[in-house]
Parts: structure tokens; C-alpha cells; sequence
């Protein structure tokens, strides 16, 4: 069984985002980076279903520039056996461009039964990737997955996403398919020591993204970046009779914040 | 309890201080790369937050249980290790040869600090572990090593170390644990040992423990007599498999102060004379073999002091940023907090970069292939180990306190962390040597070894440093006044070789804590200086590159994470210097003065 996951390198949550002075981008220098959390639990369960398989490979897929290299190797750490750098250097990428390049290097590579990534990046949140691709491909997806039982044939799995309200749906997909993680999915394994020696001599093959994408265009263009405004204080009503602190809060909600 | 800890500072030492990728040249680390060395900081950290600091309070609050016959060591433990042990965390920079990871030590001082600050309690039942799988490894027989060490890496089997008996504490000649020749080559144990750390549990399968004992008829009241063992709890059959009891009996666990969640044990061996221990190595050899492990465990306990102290005072600088008193300050503006936080801050980086230089030492002291560069780099670890392991430990104990006079009042109550921290790190300022102890070992040991040289060939590296950097203007006056300090060292050195050669030992041993905490002091500004010279060069050119008007600067600065690092570098070594080196001449004064109140006084 042929297991491919997609992993994408963002900024660690923790960091602090600074926009370049002039707002074409943010500032990387100085930020740490790591793999998109919700790929990490498609790490895990495309291991685990390989273990579950009792055999297979596992095929990590990145796109990004060269110090991507360092999340794949995360990725073989855990267990995954090659990778598959899509190396992006002068590409201006939107979504629809991302999903097409990943899904010409799923082609490339052929018999590819279950995709699996994170439902979103952390850092554009953009949460189309995963789609373009199932459509690119013409295969079947699952969102927001957060339970894959492999099935008994093993040429399919159920598949649990969640949904608004606390509901669930189940859906019994044959293969191919490319799956969605959410939080929740599993519980990640870290890449062990001996897991990280080993990860150094696993095969790493590089692609070009240009070549991959062909004559295609992004189709969205980027002018600038900005932070998002600050937060302004909140106001805390005090000091009056209750009576008159209730009318004056209607009286906010109405005039100044202007929802009632 | 959240673990928060610096780790740009961590990253800092590692790749801007030390150049961690120089071990490269060693044959043995020649195989790794600074991928795999990020890698496996990154991976231990997040181990560490994830597994390990949510045990910390709990383990604190639920201690150990003692039912009589076995203990029970707090709830999560025992997933936890065997977590670790999986991940190969245990034997990280131990050999390959039976499991272990072959990484540096100075990779795994960065991730001990991660796992000791995330909880110490927990971190020395795997600490022991490592440190007796070890001992029988460098120091055992081959079907010693075949039975034991593998099992103790991979955290089937745990290990401890007992020294310490009812009345052979610091003084380790005077036990009385014996061991009787048998026909087959094995020794019948006899003996009690108290205080033994991770001495019963219920985390693995067996327990093995690395005795000290005397042979029948050897030496008594001398540490010349003494012999190293290996006594499991449990007998090994010869396919290694466990069996039966081997006599070993548990017969208390301690209530104390803090690390409540490590089982401090009494153990009784051979109570029916049924107790077999095998020896480690030759007879009579088991104290030298025995501080093998123990220098590890000194500098270990320095990273219980800088790990603790270094999480406490992440916690006291984020509550003093939060924490509003009077016209809506946050506390963080207030001139006498800010002293608090600087003394902090400038303990653990200096103290952080100490360790971790030291670990660097022996990585080189061990594996350089020029026999003599490998004995330059192993006389600076065997000079700065009991440095560590006291001023680690005492500094890492004061930094706590000034944690929670930072805290104020919340600071002292139990729903806040600091309380815990600084009843867990004080144990690392008594065990494994006293700090006096490890202050006679500065003194009498570690001074005139290789006669002098190591001292002198270390005091010129630090000259050396200020001679090359002393025309920097940003930094002058402080490495004019670290010169002062450093030769006021060398001279008090050499006032304690005239009294010994004149035959008076007792008052250099009166003035040898205060000799290390100076000297201790006066290495601690070497290294926070030199990160300030690194610092000061790599700001010089980030404002360079980013700020065209200089007199934007210091906005710059405010606004920018890393040009606000690296300037905190430098004033962090400034502050040290004119805050705290200055102690030195005061000690010197002291010294100098040859006042034997102390020694005379009728107690
Ligand atoms: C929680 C805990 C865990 C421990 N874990 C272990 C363990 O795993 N294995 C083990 O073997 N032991 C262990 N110990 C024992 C520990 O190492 C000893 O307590 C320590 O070595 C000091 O011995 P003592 O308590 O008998 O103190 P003493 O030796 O009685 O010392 C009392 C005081 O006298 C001073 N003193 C003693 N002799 C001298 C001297 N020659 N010169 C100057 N000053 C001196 C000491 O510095 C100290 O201030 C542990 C102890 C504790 C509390």
C-alpha cells in the first residue's frame, strides 16, 4: 500500500509575526520553524494505517524552500520511509497553484491509495489545498477527519469527520482517497532518537515546483500584508445602580457597538 | 505546571558560543549533523512539556507510596518512563554498543535541562537509570554488561546508586556493608543503605542497584577499601530472565521537603544472608570507579539547579509583566523588581553556559584524537565540575527564592509554582557530596592537580580572552574589571599553597566555600562576557543592516525580538560584573585577614 502525506512548514504558534517593512511578506529571519500541527496527526495515522496494513510505504510530500528539508526529516523520524522535497525557490504560490503542483507530484509518483494532511496550514489557514487537490486528482475526500478505521479489504476505510453541533458523519470510502486531519485524529508520536539517526539515510528526492506546475497561474495575487488591528481595551461599567448600569450597556450595544 | 524555559538562550550557547557543530571533528560524533542535533533539542522539549511537566505538581501533591513491601511511585510515572525509554532518552549520550544513542553531551545537557525542569522528581528515576547502566558498562565484566546494561537503557530494568549508610554519610570510607567471597565468584551482600533515591518502585521489571561494600577483611575506615556491586532487586536467571528475590529488602521511604515524588529508600541487603551481588571490576577499586558516576551526578545536580531556578525564573519574569500595583504599573517597571529579575536572569544564563561549556569539556576530553588537547579539555571539566555542582546548586536555590519574593505573596502559596520549585531544588545542594564537600574537592583536589597546571592553563584562557577583546569601548570597563577579579584568584590560589606548604590546612579549609563561590563568580562573568562580545558584534551588524538613522535604534531594539536579546546579552554581563563580581574583592578581603574566629570559638 502505497501511503502518501502531504506536510507543510509554518511558524512555530508561538511566534511572534512581523511584516516586512514593505509589507510583501512577513520577516523569517529569526523564526522557527516546524511542521503544521494538524500534519503531524497525518503523520501518525499514515503510519499507523501502514502498520495496520501489516506493510507499505509511506511517502512524505513538501512543498516549500530549502529548509523544508528539516520537516520531512521530521516526518522520517517518526517513521515515514522517503520524502519528496518540492523545492518552490522564486514561486509565487496560491492555493490553486500549491494543489496543482502537489497533485502533478502525486501523478509523478503513481499508485498512491491514501493521502493523508492536515486539514488546514496554521499559517495562511486558507484550508483549500486539501479539496484542490482531491479535485485535481478526481479522487474522493474527507474533511476534517477525525477517526480512519482501515476496512477489512483493506482497499477502503470508515472514515468519521465532524461536523457543526457536535455530530459526526461516517463514510465507508474506497480507495483512493485523500483524508483531512483534525485534532484529535490521534495522538502524534514524537520521532525517537534512534528514529531521528535513522531518518539521515532515508531516501529524499527533489523536485522542482516550476516544472511541475506547468503553464498554470495563481489566481490570487498578493498586495500586501498587514497585522490584524489591535484589540481595544474593554470597557467595564461600574459604580452605578444596577438599573442604570443595565441602560447604559443597552445603550452601548446600540450606539457604539452597534449589534442591537 | 507549565515548563517554559529560554531556548534562544539554549540556542545561543550551542551554535553562537560553543559552535556545537566543532564536535564534528571528533571520530565518534563525525556520523551526526546540526539537523539531527536541532532535531533531537526539538523533540526532547516537546517530550518534556508534553509527558513529563504535567507530573510535576501531581507527583508533588500524591508523593510515593509505601505499603510496607513496595513502593509506588506517583500516578503517570510509569507510562511516562516508559515513554522515555522508548524514545531512547535514557542512554542519549552513551555508546551504541548496548542501545544507547552515541549523542554529545553537550546535545544532552540542553535536553536534561528540559526534562529536569520539567520535573526533577520524575527525571532521576531515568537519571540513576543511565547512570548505573553506565557504570557497569565502562567498569563490568563482559557477562556483566551482556545481562544488565542493555535492559537498564532500554527501561526494562531501572538503577540506583548506594553509598550512603546510618553512619557513613560525607565520610563514605567509614560504611559498613560487607561482601563474603562465594565459591562461585558472586559475594554474599550484607548490609543497610539509607537514603538511596529511586530506591523501590514500580516502573520496571527489576531494579538494579550498584553497591558499595568491603570485601571480608579489607581495610576498614578508609575509601581504599572499598568494592563496587551489582545487587538486583530481583535474582537473573542466566537466560536473563527474572526470578525469585534476591534479598533485598525495602524497609522505609523518607518524608521530606520536596521531590516527594522520587522514592527516597532504606534498604536492607542479605537480611537472610541470601542476598548475591557481583563485583564490578578489581577489588578495592570501587570508589574510583564509583566517582565515574558520581561526577556525572554532580554535574547533574548543577543542572537540577540551573533547570529548576531556570523555569522558576521564566514564571517570575511573566508574572512581573502581568501583575499591576499602583497606577496601573505592572510590577516588572518597579526599579527593585527589575534587580530581582536581573540577578535571575544573569545566574541562570551564566550558570547555563557553564554547564553546558563543561559538557562541551568532556566531549572533547573524552573523544579528541590529540592526546593532548584531550587533556586540556578533561582538566577544565575535572576543575569546573565541583562548580557546578555547588554553585549550580546554591545559585539555583537563591534564584528560586528571588522568584518568589517577585511573586510577592503569591509566590509562597501552593496554587503557584515557585513554592515547589524551591522545595525541589534545595536536595541538589546536599546529595552527591555536600557543597562543602564539593569545595575541599576544588581545594585540595582540583587546584593542585597535574600541579598546578590545569589551574594555570585555564586562568590563561581567560586572560587570553580579555587581552583580545580589551579594546572593544562597549565592554572596556567591565573586562578591565573581570581582569582585576581573575588575578585576585590567582593570587588567593597561591596564598592557600604557602599555608598548606607551612602546614596550616585549616584555614584554607575554612576559607574553601568562599573560594568557590568567588572563583565561581569570576568563570560565571567569563562566560556571560564572552556571549556579551559575541552579542555585541551580531547587534552592531542587525542595526546596521535594519536602521538606517542611529538615533532610532533603541525603538529598534523595543521592537525586534532579536536585537532585544542580544542587547539584553550585553547588559546582562555588565550588570553581573558591577553587581556581583565586586563580591570577590570583598571575599578576598575576608580571607586575606586571616580572622580564625570561627576556628577557635568554643561551640
Ligand atoms: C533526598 C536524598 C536523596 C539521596 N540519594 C542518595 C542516593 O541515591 N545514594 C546515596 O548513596 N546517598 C543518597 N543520599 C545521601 C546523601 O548523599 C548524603 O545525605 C550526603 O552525602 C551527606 O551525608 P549526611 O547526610 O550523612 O551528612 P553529613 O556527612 O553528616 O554532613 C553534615 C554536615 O557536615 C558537613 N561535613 C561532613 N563531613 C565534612 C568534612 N569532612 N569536611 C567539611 N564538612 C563536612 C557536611 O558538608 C554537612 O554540612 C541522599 C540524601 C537525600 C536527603
Amino acid at each position: 500500500m502505497k501511503i502518501a502525506v502531504l506536510v507543510k512548514q509554518v511558524p512555530d504558534t508561538e511566534t511572534k509575526i512581523r511584516i516586512k517593512g514593505d509589507s510583501s511578506g512577513i520577516e523569517t529571519d529569526g523564526i522557527k520553524f516546524v511542521v503544521n500541527p494538524y500534519d503531524e496527526y497525518a503523520i501518525e495515522e499514515a503510519i499507523k494505517t501502514k502498520e495496520k496494513n501489516g506493510g507499505g510505504e509511506v511517502i512524505v510530500v513538501s512543498m516549500g524552500p530549502a529548509r523544508t528539508v528539516e520537516s520531512i526529516r521530521t516526518a522520517l523520524a517518526m517513521g515515514a520511509d522517503r520524502g519528496i522535497h518540492i523545492d518552490d525557490a522564486g514561486l509565487q504560490a496560491d492555493s490553486h497553484v500549491t494543489a496543482k503542483i502537489l497533485a502533478a507530484a502525486l501523478q509523478k509518483e503513481g499508485g498512491v491509495e491514501v493521502i493523508f494532511c492536515g486539514k488546514q496550514a496554521i499559517d495562511g489557514d486558507c484550508s483549500q489545498v486539501v479539496q484542490g487537490v482531491a479535485e485535481l486528482l478526481g479522487i474522493s475526500q474527507v474533511m476534517i477527519a477525525v477517526k480512519f478505521d482501515l476496512r477489512e479489504d483493506k482497499k477502503g476505510a470508515l472514515i468519521q469527520r465532524r461536523i457543526g453541533g457536535g455530530s459526526q458523519e461516517v463514510y465507508d470510502v474506497s480507495f483512493p482517497v485523500i483524508v483531512g486531519a483534525e485534532k484529535g485524529l490521534n495522538t502524534p508520536r514524537f520521532a525517537s532518537l534512534p528514529g531521528i539517526m535513522k531518518a539521515k539515510t532515508k531516501p529524499l528526492a527533489v523536485l522542482k515546483a516550476a516544472e511541475l506546475l506547468g503553464e498554470s497561474k495563481p489566481r490570487v495575487s498578493f498586495v500586501n500584508y498587514r497585522l490584524p488591528p489591535e484589540r481595544k481595551a474593554g470597557k467595564i461599567l461600574q459604580g452605578q445602580e444596577p438599573a442604570q448600569m443595565a441602560a447604559e450597556l443597552v445603550k452601548l450595544l446600540r450606539e457604539e457597538a452597534k449589534v442591537i | 505546571m507549565e515548563y517554559l524555559v529560554n531556548r534562544r538562550d539554549i540556542d545561543f550557547i550551542l551554535k553562537e558560543q560553543i559552535h556545537y557543530e566543532k564536535l564534528f571533528e571528533l571520530p565518534e560524533f563525525k556520523e551526526f549533523t546540526t539537523e539531527m542535533f536541532d532535531m533531537v533539542l526539538d523533540q526532547s522539549f516537546k517530550f518534556a512539556q508534553q509527558e513529563i511537566a504535567p507530573l510535576n505538581a501531581s507527583g508533588d501533591k500524591e508523593g510515593c507510596l509505601f505499603d510496607g513491601k513496595t513502593v509506588k511511585a506517583p500516578k503517570g510515572y510509569k507510562e511516562a518512563y516508559q515513554h522515555f525509554a522508548e524514545n531512547g532518552f535514557i542512554g542519549m549520550d552513551v555508546p551504541a554498543t548496548y542501545g544507547g544513542q552515541g549523542l554529545p553531551l553537550t546535545v544532552a545537557m540542553p535536553a536534561s535541562e528540559f526534562f529536569s525542569g520539567a520535573s526533577v522528581s520524575f527525571m532521576m528515576y531515568p537519571g540513576l537509570t543511565r547512570g548505573a547502566a553506565h557504570l557497569i558498562e565502562t567498569c563490568g565484566s563482559e557477562a556483566l554488561k551482556n545481562i544488565y546494561v542493555q535492559k537498564m537503557y532500554s527501561g526494562v530494568w531501572a538503577g540506583t546508586m548506594c553509598l550512603t549508610e546510618p553512619q557513613a554519610g560525607s565520610a563514605v570510607g567509614d560504611l559498613k556493608t560487607t561482601a563474603v567471597p562465594q565459591p562461585d565468584g558472586s559475594y554474599k551482600i550484607k548490609g543497610g543503605k539509607m537514603f538511596i533515591s529511586s530506591g523501590d518502585h514500580d516502573l520496571t521489571e527489576n531494579i538494579i542497584h550498584l553497591v558499595l561494600a568491603r570485601i571480608q577483611g579489607d581495610p576498614e575506615n578508609s575509601t581504599k577499601g572499598i568494592s563496587l556491586f551489582v545487587v538486583p532487586k530481583l535474582k537473573v536467571k542466566k537466560d536473563g530472565s527474572v526470578g525469585e528475590s534476591n534479598d533485598v529488602k525495602t524497609v522505609n521511604i523518607e518524608h521530606k521537603m520536596g521531590i516527594k515524588g522520587q522514592a527516597t529508600c532504606t534498604l536492607s541487603f542479605g537480611d537472610n544472608d541470601q542476598c548475591v551481588g557481583h563485583l564490578v571490576g578489581e577489588p578495592r577499586s570501587g570508589m574510583k570507579q564509583m566517582f565515574q558516576m558520581m561526577n556525572e551526578a554532580r554535574l547533574l545536580c548543577g543542572m537540577q539547579g540551573l533547570s529548576i531556578s531556570g523555569t522558576a525564573f521564566e514564571h517570575a519574569l511573566q508574572y512581573a509583566k502581568e501583575r499591576v500595583q499602583g497606577q496601573g504599573k505592572t510590577i516588572v517597571a518597579f526599579p527593585d523588581v527589575r534587580r530581582m529579575l536581573m540577578l535571575q536572569k544573569a545566574y541562570v544564563e551564566g550558570i547555563r553556559s557553564l554547564l553546558y561549556h563543561t559538557g562541551y569539556y568532556i566531549d572533547m576530553g573524552k573523544g579528541h584524537p590529540n592526546p593532548e588537547t584531550k587533556a586540556y579539555y578533561q582538566g577544565f571539566a575535572d576543575l569546573l565540575t565541583p562548580m557546578c555542582k555547588a554553585y549550580g546548586s546554591d545559585m539555583g536555590f537563591k534564584v528560586t527564592e528571588l522568584a518568589m519574593q517577585t511573586y510577592g505573596g503569591y509566590g509562597y502559596i501552593s496554587e503557584y509554582p515557585i513554592e515547589q520549585y524551591m522545595r525541589d531544588v534545595k536536595i541538589s545542594s546536599i546529595y552527591e557530596g555536600t557543597n562543602g564537600i564539593q569545595a575541599l574537592d576544588l581545594l585540595g583536589r582540583k587546584l593542585p592537580q597535574n600541579g598546578g597546571q590545569v589551574v594555570q592553563q585555564f586562568y590563561a584562557m581567560l586572560d587570553e580572552f580579555v587581552t583580545k577583546n580589551q579594546n572593544e569601548p562597549a565592554l572596556k570597563v567591565e573586562l578591565g574589571e573581570f581582569k582585576k577579579a581573575l588575578d585576585l584568584i590567582a593570587q588567593v590560589a597561591m596564598s592557600f599553597m604557602e599555608m598548606t606548604g607551612k602546614g596550616d590546612f585549616n584555614y584554607p579549609m575554612l576559607s574553601a566555600t568562599p573560594f568557590l563561590n568567588m572563583f565561581s563568580n569570576v568563570v560565571v562573568a567569563y562566560y556571560l562576557l564572552d556571549q556579551a562580545v559575541i552579542a555585541h558584534v551580531k547587534l552592531a551588524k542587525l542595526l546596521e543592516e535594519k536602521v538606517d538613522d542611529p538615533s532610532q535604534h533603541k525603538g529598534f531594539i523595543k521592537g525586534n525580538d532579536e536585537a532585544a536579546y542580544l542587547d539584553g546579552k550585553i547588559k546582562t554581563a555588565r550588570f553581573f560584573v558591577h553587581q556581583v563580581l565586586p563580591t570577590v574583592r570583598a571575599t578576598v578581603k575576608s580571607i586575606n585577614s586571616g580572622d580564625r574566629s570561627a576556628l577557635e570559638i568554643i561551640l
